[in-house]
């Protein structure tokens, strides 16, 4: 008669609907979780968090290959005066390296949030046109031809990268 | 009667009654179609997670706000074209 909340299972019956899944009744948002959600609908906000993460990649990434690449002098310094160096060498390469990640990872999202939010569809395209922006910005600097280039690199790289993610589903 | 009547002149209690249960069986309906519409147009049927995109959420707030604007339009049309008919 009432089975409009099956949220308990039959009382009375056998042990063998102990494990029946409780199916919960339709929750509708409250204002905070709506208020919540609305925080990451918002594209400086998706942006600079994107641009702080990268940042960190880009750290963890220069602290390991500024680690890798100090050639160790025996003969010149001392051990002391070795470790300082090394320390300094690694902490340049890894904050170029955590800026240049950085600005990738704020470009690459600014422009996907962007362009998704124009075109009010979620596609491959939007990965495409983000990473060409990203690339080509990136590479502007050597000039029109390095930009065509590392736009088109760009962009068929993290169309790679979305398509090995995506497999799963 | 010392309470002041809250109806207008002419409408008795049932009549306002049916008319507010017509009026919400109206949104009701409107609502439900409306959800259903912009479902259908703008989510992709293949879902891959749980959660609406960006995409999803401006289409979404498109299709609500043609919706809404076009549904107004329509009922003040037929509502003006009343007294010819």
């Amino acid at each position: 008669m009432s089975n409009d909340s099956s949220a308990e299972p039959a009382a009375g019956s056998s042990g063998s609907n102990e494990n029946v899944t409780k199916i919960e009744p339709i929750r509708m948002p409250t204002i905070e979780e709506m208020r919540a959600q609305e925080v990451w609908n918002n594209c400086a906000v998706k942006s600079v968090a994107s641009g702080v993460m990268g940042g960190g990649l880009g750290l963890m990434m220069g602290l390991f290959m500024g680690a890798l690449d100090n050639p160790i002098m025996h003969d010149t310094m001392t051990g002391r005066q070795q470790f300082v160096y090394t320390a300094k060498q690694m902490g340049q390469r890894s904050w170029g390296s955590c800026k240049t990640f950085a600005v990738m990872g704020l470009v690459y999202s600014a422009a996907e949030c962007i362009v998704e939010k124009a075109r009010a569809k979620h596609d491959i395209i939007n990965t495409a046109v983000a990473g060409c922006v990203t690339g080509g910005a990136m590479s502007a600097r050597g000039g029109p031809k390095a930009a065509c280039m590392g736009c088109v690199g760009f962009a068929t790289f993290s169309v790679l990268i979305e398509k090995f993610f995506d497999r799963h589903t | 009667m010392a309470t002041p009547n809250p109806f207008p002149a002419g409408i008795s209690k049932e009549q306002a009654f049916s008319m507010a249960q017509t009026e919400m069986e109206y949104r009701v309906e409107l609502f439900n179609k409306l959800a259903q519409t912009c479902f259908s147009k703008c989510v992709d049927k293949r879902y891959k997670e749980a959660e609406l995109n960006m995409g999803d959420n401006s289409c979404i707030d498109r299709c609500v706000s043609k919706y809404w604007q076009v549904n107004g339009m329509v009922g003040q049309l037929l509502s003006a074209g009343k007294p010819p008919m």
